[in-house]
């Protein structure tokens, strides 16, 4: 794969410059969290290209927390920076979905296509992380428009589209002469990798999880739903988690606000009956959703090891300590 | 933003309401355009400003620039829609999901079990066959209701049994005075029936209760797994196959149902609930 090297004052006057047609989102560090922020002229330089994955999952960008799907908006054109390859994955599932060809929405469409989204090597990661356990590496491969390794004071933009490629041309760099990604990055990509793994080692993957949350289990499932409260945030936190709730506004507008089977009542009729009447069913049925069911309608899991249900979670229920006692 | 808008509900005009039961009540519709859908499939009505829920039409699917839709109190919605008088206008979007595959049902018995407020949805079925009545060997309707009073459509039955092709067989759990029909659970009418189960296909619409044990009961009779269509009521909020409301196991019932065949989904955890 080749890519362009830029200094990061060259990068910081591109970032400069595109401020004039671009809303620009990156990760900024607070204390202990790091999460995307609107950059302005002044936070130019405090942007994190170092950082763990931010807080929000960048499905928030394409289909946020609530949007007016019925009283038309324009989406102003964006650029996205920092967004790690977990996020990137989950892109698949979300287009199924959204741009699905019977039903398609063009909220959602317009999302997408007016954004240039920039992924990011991560170099460090947290405990939560786990990506490799599904075959995932902790750098773009897909669904970025320009992938971003940061080393020894340079940026290799390696551009994934076209219109990526574009938006470099246009910045001034696609011109300039195109190289491999440098050995050191290679080297630290590898290194995290091999940390990830190292990491991770007894994580089942997905489809040895599939047997595992297959089963019965109901006393497994009844102990950890114990600790769960039913608030959502495993869901709401989750890159690939859809899910959502349309709420009626006059004149027949309608938004779309996320919602979740964690939720009591999610699947409950009118008459009163509720599959998801148990709490530990819920907890359960997200876990089926993401190994079993997602598979079988889209072929591939709904999990990309992103590791922010694990941090988001009050009851400080993990994700994957049920799952190598449910495939034990 | 280009392109046709799928949140965005159509405007039908609410031209009356008649008052089917104490909780049922029909709305008699003009659509802004002709409206198309396939018996089977569901709409999802707006209250302007108030909440959607999902129905199946009543009327005929030949008819494309009037709609009724029969629907009973039983949440938030619902009751706001009963408090609707003609004049108003209503959102609907759709038509969503899968229709009943009429064609496999030509030159057949046609069986169709149905109670409470599932023989709307069954109305609809049974305007859009008799249209073309003759492609049917048979239609034996099996309804029920709790007592005679609860039967909608009260008008409707004396045309239903003068079709030639149509057999009409109606029972209540609890009789009155003047009734004359049968009393019993609805499958008791199955066993009335002068059928080959086994080349027949059947049509279950109605409470949880009484679809498991109809269904069942068909089954029991010899008719096949992959005969027997099921319209299942599952939590709806988009139709879209988007919102995952519906999901069952790997169905999005909006998109991939609401109607399946018994072979379909006999394994996915609660189907009868
Ligand atoms: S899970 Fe992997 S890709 Fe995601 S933030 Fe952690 S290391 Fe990066
Ligand atoms: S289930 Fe948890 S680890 Fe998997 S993608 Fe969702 S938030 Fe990340
Ligand atoms: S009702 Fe939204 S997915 Fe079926």
């Amino acid at each position: 794969m080749k890519s362009y090297s830029v200094s990061e004052k060259q990068w910081a006057e591109i970032l400069h410059k595109a401020l004039s047609h671009y809303g620009i989102f990156a990760p900024v560090s607070k204390e202990s969290t790091v999460d995307y922020e609107e950059i302005t002229e002044k936070k130019i330089d405090q942007i994190f290209y170092d950082s763990i994955k931010p807080t929000t999952p960048l499905k928030a960008f394409f289909f946020p927390i609530k949007e007016n799907v019925v009283a038309a908006k324009k989406q102003t054109p964006r650029l996205i920076l920092g967004v790690p390859a977990c996020d990137l994955a989950a892109i698949d599932l979300l287009d199924k979905i959204f741009l699905d060809k019977d039903f398609l929405d063009i909220y959602y469409q317009e999302n997408r296509e007016n954004t240039i989204v920039f992924g990011k090597d991560c170099y460090s990661f947290n405990k939560s992380c786990h990506c490799t356990a599904y075959g995932l590496n902790p750098y773009p491969e897909k669904n970025c428009d320009v992938g971003m390794s940061h080393s020894d004071g340079k940026f290799f933009l390696t551009p994934f589209s076209e219109k990526g490629e574009a938006f470099l041309k246009e910045a001034g760099i696609a011109s300039s002469a195109r190289e491999k990604l440098p050995s050191n990055v290679e080297a630290k990509r590898q290194s995290t990798t091999d940390g990830l793994k190292k990491q991770n080692k007894d994580i089942p993957d997905g489809k040895a999880t599939r047997i595992g949350i297959e089963k019965e289990n109901e006393e497994l499932w009844k102990k950890y739903a114990a600790a769960c409260v039913s608030c959502g945030a495993c869901a709401a936190i989750c890159p690939t988690c859809h899910c959502f709730l349309l709420i009626d506004k006059k004149n027949f507008e309608k938004i779309k606000n996320w919602d979740t089977c964690q939720y009591p009542a999610f699947e409950r009729v009118a008459a009163g009956e509720d599959p998801l009447k148990k709490l530990y069913n819920r907890l359960k049925n997200r876990y089926l959703c993401k190994f079993v069911h997602k598979p079988d309608m889209f072929g591939e899991i709904a999990c990309t090891g992103c590791g922010r249900c694990i941090d988001a979670c009050i009851g400080k229920i993990n994700k994957n300590e049920i799952i190598i006692e449910a495939c034990k | 933003m280009q392109g046709k808008n799928i949140y965005k509900p159509l405007l039908f005009k609410l031209n009356k309401v008649e008052t089917e039961s104490p909780l049922i009540k029909t709305f008699f519709m003009t659509p802004e355009i002709p409206f198309d859908f396939k018996t089977g499939q569901f709409v999802e009505v707006t209250v302007d400003g108030v909440g959607e829920a999902p129905y199946t039409p009543s009327s005929s699917a030949w008819v494309k620039d009037k709609m009724e839709i029969t629907i009973m109190k039983a949440g938030y919605v619902t009751q706001k829609m009963h408090e609707l008088k003609g004049g108003k206008v209503l959102g609907i979007r759709g038509p969503f999901g899968r229709g009943y595959p009429l064609e496999k049902f030509h030159g057949k018995d046609v069986i169709i079990l149905g109670g409470g407020v599932g023989i709307a949805p069954l109305r609809c079925l049974l305007l859009t066959m008799l249209q073309e009545e003759d492609k049917f060997k048979k239609i034996h309707i099996c309804f029920g209701a709790k007592t005679p009073s609860d039967f909608i459509y009260k008008d409707w039955f004396k045309d239903l049994a003068a079709h030639k092709r149509v057999e009409l067989l109606r029972t209540v759990d609890k009789a009155d005075g003047d009734w004359k029909e049968t009393e019993g659970v609805v499958t008791v009418l199955l066993d009335k029936l002068q059928v080959d189960f086994k080349e027949a296909v059947a049509v279950v619409c109605g409470p949880p209760i009484m679809m498991k044990f109809g269904t069942l009961r068909l089954l029991e009779l010899g008719v096949q797994e992959e005969n027997v269509y099921l319209s299942m009521e599952k939590n709806m909020s988009c139709g879209l196959g988007k919102c995952g409301h519906c999901a069952m196991g790997d169905y999005f019932v909006c998109k991939d149902g609401p109607v399946f065949t018994y072979n379909e989904i006999k394994n996915h955890p609660n189907i009868w609930m």
